[in-house]
């Protein structure tokens, strides 16, 4: 099989379509977005999918999926995923979470440690860093915060495509759609979770990987290193010359971190 | 006819460049308050509350504050105090609340109780307005934008209910949860203060308070679209069963009165700064409405609802492109003299019928002699003329009939 195929699926959880990528073979990953939502099918999942079988669903309440009208909280959301994952019959799954996606696996994951195989934390929010602050990315707008996330775009392949100012009116209005979810999620308290750093012994038997950018701009690097301190036995990454999307901008240093962990060839 | 006085007061000690050195270049929400020079802060407060009791003797029927956060364009930031010092200096006008915005509020029921406190210090005048505040009012106060209108409704259901419902009761709501809901204090007026809701055309809103039977305060809306969504409102109310009249309207406007035309054209020119700041430095979007503070829904209705009316020389935001002239030759600013200043009034009273006239008599850099002076003018020609008027054009007021 070809493993750049992959094919766009649907499922419905209480009511709420939720809409998902799936290709590749082997035992399940799943990929969760940041607050910038739903990214495509990126070549990390590309290669996950040699060894793997990706979903990479859009988060309900971002543009593509809905949201049940109970679903106010980033907790709420885990949670629902939680649901999700049981309603795909796929099992015990790794989750790897960027950003805000990390944070919601960071949370499925203490919620329901047996559930989840391995952990993959890449740039996650989640914990309250002591010393520095996860930045406003609301107060700094999206293009501000933007600016903020990259070392250096040129070593984004398909910037443009993926950041670029949108052109229709569709991907502008997904745009807000994503902003009004991630708010909804996000805002208060922001970005973290104060119960979480002390669930974060829960996962002792996980084996769990934290990657960071060593210039991230938006998460400080204290964050993951808040996750390494309360996750027994994690690994830490901390990539060079990358910012808030390490896998993007410093794509093969970071396969081969992921590569290391995941022991694979 | 209903005519309340109104000005934002405003802060003015600071330079274009000083907004521009704030985070974003905003004169709100990141403007840095080492700006405020708590000494000159303490004349203006007095000032501006010497301005509203003179008021009184002018023969407003009503007084009208707002409250805005974190911005030198409005003092406003805890309005209800000096709703309250009103209702002890004054003895007959309104005290008229446009309003207190509700969504970011944890504790309605201490709103409640500031402001039965405020309607029994002024033995039965207070008007109680609630507005959702700029998306400026949910950044200071941490609020969660994608739960204003949801907020704003159910605090609006609860202060209401504490007003209205023997206590003690239990409320266990959305946002909202208190198991012992019982202030002492009810307010003097029954069943409750009459409330206002002002806004700049929000068609939800609009619809909401017609179903309510609340008086709609158009905050200096362009004229035609002003129409439009009285029509809006119309609508609303016919399906729940009454037919508005101007009671049900009011209209907040910029008016500046001198002795000559040459004299308020020029001090009228203050009204340029203010809600808008010194520099006129645009505001970042996201900061005045967050993403989730509108409804994609209503967003949508209301650009529809301007869509024929963003012409910039018909629009006061448009100043910058269209020049003061066309401002005030378009009337979205009256400045002049008594005469002048009465003729035009005439003219937008026709064409919008409110019962209720905000009259924004200064802001911005206007002086407070400039204001004064305006006032004076105001009661020795502007007031009286007007009065008649409203009732040659048979627009009566909330408080002449039920709206």
């Amino acid at each position: 099989m070809a493993t750049s195929n992959y094919q766009e699926r649907e499922l419905t959880v209480d009511g709420a379509r939720v809409r998902y990528c799936r290709g590749g073979v082997g035992p399940p990953l799943i990929a969760l977005h940041s607050v910038e939502g739903h990214l495509g099918w990126l070549p990390l999942y590309t290669e996950l999918a040699h060894d793997f079988t990706v979903y990479a669903p859009i988060h309900p309440g971002f543009a593509g999926s809905d949201r049940p009208g109970w679903l106010e909280s980033l907790v709420d959301l885990s949670r629902f995923y939680l649901w999700i994952v049981q309603e795909l019959g796929i099992g015990k799954a790794t989750l790897l979470g960027h950003g805000m996606g990390g944070w919601i696996a960071a949370e499925m994951a203490v919620m329901a440690p047996s559930a989840v195989n391995r952990l993959i934390l890449i740039s996650a929010v989640g914990v309250r860093p002591r010393k520095g602050e996860i930045t406003d990315i609301f107060l700094h707008g999206a293009d501000g915060s933007r600016r903020l996330s990259f070392v250096d775009t040129k070593q984004v392949a398909d910037y443009e495509l993926l950041f670029g100012r949108k052109s229709s009116v569709e991907d502008r209005e997904a745009q807000l759609i994503n902003r009004e979810a991630a708010t909804r999620y996000c805002w208060k308290p922001y970005m973290h979770d104060p119960a979480l750093p002390h669930l974060l012994p829960r996962l002792r038997d996980v084996p769990t990987l934290i990657a960071c950018g060593r210039d991230d701009q938006i998460v400080p690097g204290e964050c993951g290193e808040l996750y390494h301190a309360g996750i027994p036995g994690s690994r830490l990454e901390v990539i060079d010359r990358a910012g808030h999307f390490p896998h993007l901008e410093r794509p093969v240093e970071f396969m081969r971190g992921l590569r290391s962990f995941l022991n694979l060839r | 006819m209903f005519i309340m006085r109104f000005t934002e007061r405003a802060y003015v000690a600071y330079t274009e460049e000083d907004v521009r050195g704030s985070f974003r270049n905003s004169v709100r929400l990141t403007f840095p308050n080492r700006y405020f020079d708590p000494a000159l802060g303490a004349d203006l407060y007095n000032e501006y509350l010497d301005e509203y009791e003179f008021c009184e003797e002018v023969g407003f029927d009503g007084l009208m504050l707002n409250e805005h956060h974190n911005t030198p364009t409005c003092l406003g930031a805890a309005m209800n105090l000096e709703a309250a010092i009103l209702a002890r200096i004054t003895k007959k006008p309104k005290i008229v609340l446009l309003g207190n915005p509700l969504p970011i509020l944890d504790n309605p029921i201490r709103l409640a109780e500031e402001l039965a406190e405020i309607d029994l210090i002024s033995r039965g005048r207070l008007v109680s307005g609630f507005v959702r505040g700029t998306g400026i009012e949910s950044w200071a106060t941490n609020t969660n934008p994608v739960h204003n209108r949801e907020r704003f409704e159910e605090a609006h259901d609860l202060v209401i209910k504490t007003w209205t419902t023997p206590g003690p009761f239990r409320w266990e709501g959305k946002h909202y949860q208190f198991r012992v809901v019982n202030p002492f204090e009810r307010p003097l007026q029954a069943p409750h203060p009459p409330v206002w809701i002002p806004g700049i055309g929000s068609p939800e809103t609009l619809e909401w308070s017609a179903r309510h039977h609340y008086p709609y305060i158009y905050l200096e809306t362009d004229p035609q679209v002003t129409v439009q969504m009285t029509e809006l409102y119309n609508k609303a109310a016919a399906e729940v069963g009454y037919r508005p009249g101007p009671q049900n309207f009011g209209y907040l406007w910029r008016i500046h009165v001198q002795d000559t035309d040459e004299k308020a054209n020029e001090a009228g020119k203050g009204f340029l700064i203010g809600n808008a700041g010194i520099g006129r430095v645009p505001m970042p979007g996201d900061f005045m409405a967050p993403a989730g503070y509108n409804s994609r829904e209503g967003s949508r209705r209301i650009l529809e609802q301007y869509k024929h009316a963003l012409k910039p020389d018909a629009l006061y935001g448009g100043v910058d492109a269209a020049g003061w002239d066309a401002v005030v030759e378009s009337n979205r600013v009256v400045v002049g003299s008594p005469k002048t200043v009465i003729r035009k009034i005439k003219e937008g009273l026709e064409v919008l019928r409110p019962g209720i006239l905000g009259m924004w008599t200064n802001d911005g850099t206007i002086t407070h002699k400039d204001t004064m002076r305006c006032l004076e003018l105001m009661k020795q020609e502007v007031i009286p003329a007007v009065k008649e008027i409203g009732k040659e054009l048979g627009l009566p007021g909330p408080f002449e009939v039920a709206p």
